[in-house]
């Protein structure tokens, strides 16, 4: 049990603090991808199990367009893109399933789309990891002891600016509203007038918009391949869980929780181990609040 | 402003309503009665758009309504306060009442004054407007009836739909309901309302229809109606 020992111990090292700053930046890609998760929750009931290849796909486009456009120009093309391919999914695969009140359909057809998503992109860039280029330096900051790259502050600045963003279009403009009547009451959504399909593809859109952006955001960090989504988008579903699928905060809370135990378990247990105290985490969750740590369970009297 | 013809509804293969027919005059006040599972509350879904109908036809003014998707029928001037009141439960009680007004705001349907609306939906009620910032969730049932008949009158609706504003409501609650629909026809308000307290609703209506079975039983003035013996003691409890 010498680990136990070397934990505790831990927290007056830099290192634990090193481990901790680049888990909270891995964390934020899964609250960014678990965000997403929750806007087509929320309006539909529907997840989109491809949501890792719209996050390769952002990052994968956004490489290809990067010598043309240049960082800057490229985000917005490819929050665009990120919000047509989110179109398409919810088009292809999850209406028919909803208008034919398919119980599962849109899950076998998410994740279909999501593997020929996949094998589109080793067709067209291979099947090797390719290296994304920061717009940022690429030296360290030094915090104290602690060494922080630029492109990790980015992801973390980025995923917060863009779900701020989505959270305040939806509490302040009457579109947004809309978004929340239709996740509260479908039936009674369209009863104002509002155009309820519409906005399942909406949610779709945004959705597929925040892992696309994810994609751009984490491709500096990691490395830029055609399989870089799919373990993102599963580590994500779990901090979707722990967090609640209802809950922004969840999300991020959620993100940074898993996000740091991975790193400090990797470095102080083995890396073999890394995924296993999320995923723990994720069954105790499940036993003592199935809605997830920040699930809201709305009063409804009758 | 609202005629519906032979219209034939239900859930999957089984049919409730089988063929009805009745309209409702700009102005007035058209209750339809009957006990439950008659198909009242089916009828308004149908009309709607909440629900498809299988054939009939359902004219909004000079248009043909039947089997548009209800966000379309509510463009064009019809609002429905649904069965359950089904209220927003999550947003605050003001912005209950503002997505009442998403037509007007979005531009679908002629804008005019909403915050005027707003002050004037506070005075019909004014516990709403004592609770205008809570959550819309958080209402006792009386509130949320207030709130889901405040919310269908932001769009200032053609035509209102009140399906059952009295249910599980306490008797004095019922009044107030009951006060408000009175209110509102004052204003010339053109409503369909359905209801299962048949007195009540004969009182404030100008026309009757009494539905058994999917059926149109009897019809006329709703004051000819209440003293009808027929009627009386089939749904008035002989009172």
């Amino acid at each position: 049990m010498d680990w136990i020992s070397t934990l505790l111990q831990a927290p007056t090292t830099s290192i634990f603090w090193q481990l901790v700053a680049s888990g909270v930046a891995v964390g934020m890609i899964y609250a960014t991808i678990a965000f997403g998760y929750q806007l087509t929750f929320a309006t539909s009931k529907t997840l989109n199990f491809g949501q890792g290849e719209a996050l390769m796909l952002g990052a994968m486009l956004g490489l290809t367009l990067l010598p043309y456009l240049g960082y800057w120009l490229m985000l917005p093309v490819i929050l665009i893109f990120g919000m047509a391919q989110g179109a398409v999914v919810e088009r292809l695969g999850v209406r028919p399933a909803i208008e034919t009140k398919s119980e599962f359909g849109w899950i076998m057809a998410t994740i279909a789309l999501g593997i020929i998503f996949r094998n589109m992109a080793e067709n067209i860039w291979g099947r090797d990891d390719l290296k994304f280029p920061s717009p940022l330096p690429e030296t360290a900051i030094e915090l104290g002891t602690v060494r922080i790259l630029p492109a990790e502050i980015m992801v973390v600045v980025g995923a917060l600016l863009m779900m701020a963003a989505v959270e305040t279009f939806n509490r302040r403009s009457i579109y947004g509203k809309a978004f929340v009547a239709t996740s509260n009451d479908i039936d009674a959504a369209g009863l104002m007038g509002i155009d309820t399909r519409r906005v399942i593809t909406m949610s779709y859109a945004m959705s597929s918009m925040t892992a696309a952006f994810a994609g751009v955001l984490v491709a500096p960090v990691t490395l830029t391949g055609a399989t870089m989504g799919a373990v993102l988008a599963l580590k994500a579903f779990a901090v979707a869980i722990i967090g609640g699928l209802d809950s922004a905060l969840g999300a991020i809370v959620g993100g940074i929780l898993l996000g740091v135990i991975e790193t400090l378990t990797g470095y102080y247990v083995s890396t073999g181990y890394k995924d296993v105290p999320g995923l723990i985490l994720v069954l105790i969750v499940l036993a003592i609040r199935p809605a997830g740590l920040f699930g809201r369970r709305t009063i409804k009297k009758v | 402003m609202l005629k519906v013809q032979d219209l034939k509804a239900g859930y999957g293969r089984v049919e409730v309503l089988h063929g009805l027919s009745f309209h409702v005059p700009k102005g007035e006040l058209v209750t339809l009665i009957g006990s439950n599972g008659a198909g009242k509350t089916t009828t308004l879904r149908a009309i709607s758009g909440m629900l498809r109908p299988q054939s009939g036809a359902i004219l909004l003014g000079d248009a043909d309504i039947a089997g548009l998707p209800s966000h379309q029928v509510a463009r064009r001037g019809l609002a429905h306060s649904p069965e359950g009141r089904r209220i927003f439960p999550s947003l605050s009680v003001e912005d209950n009442l503002r997505l009442g007004a998403f037509v007007r705001l979005t531009g679908v349907r002629e804008k005019g004054d909403v915050e005027a609306d707003f002050d004037r939906m506070y005075d019909l009620f004014p516990r709403l407007k004592e609770r205008r910032a809570q959550q819309a969730g958080t209402l006792s049932g009386g509130e949320q009836q207030m709130l889901a008949m405040g919310r269908a009158l932001m769009s200032r609706p053609e035509i209102l739909l009140l399906d059952e504003p009295s249910m599980g409501l306490a008797p004095r609650l019922v009044e107030g309901v009951f006060d408000t629909i009175r209110r509102l026809k004052e204003e010339h308000v053109t409503m369909l309302l359905v209801e299962q307290f048949a007195a009540m609703a004969l009182d404030v209506a100008d026309h009757a229809y009494v539905l058994e079975n999917g059926r149109i039983r009897f019809q006329g003035a709703a004051k000819s109606l209440r003293n009808d013996p027929a009627v009386r003691s089939a749904y008035l409890g002989g009172h």
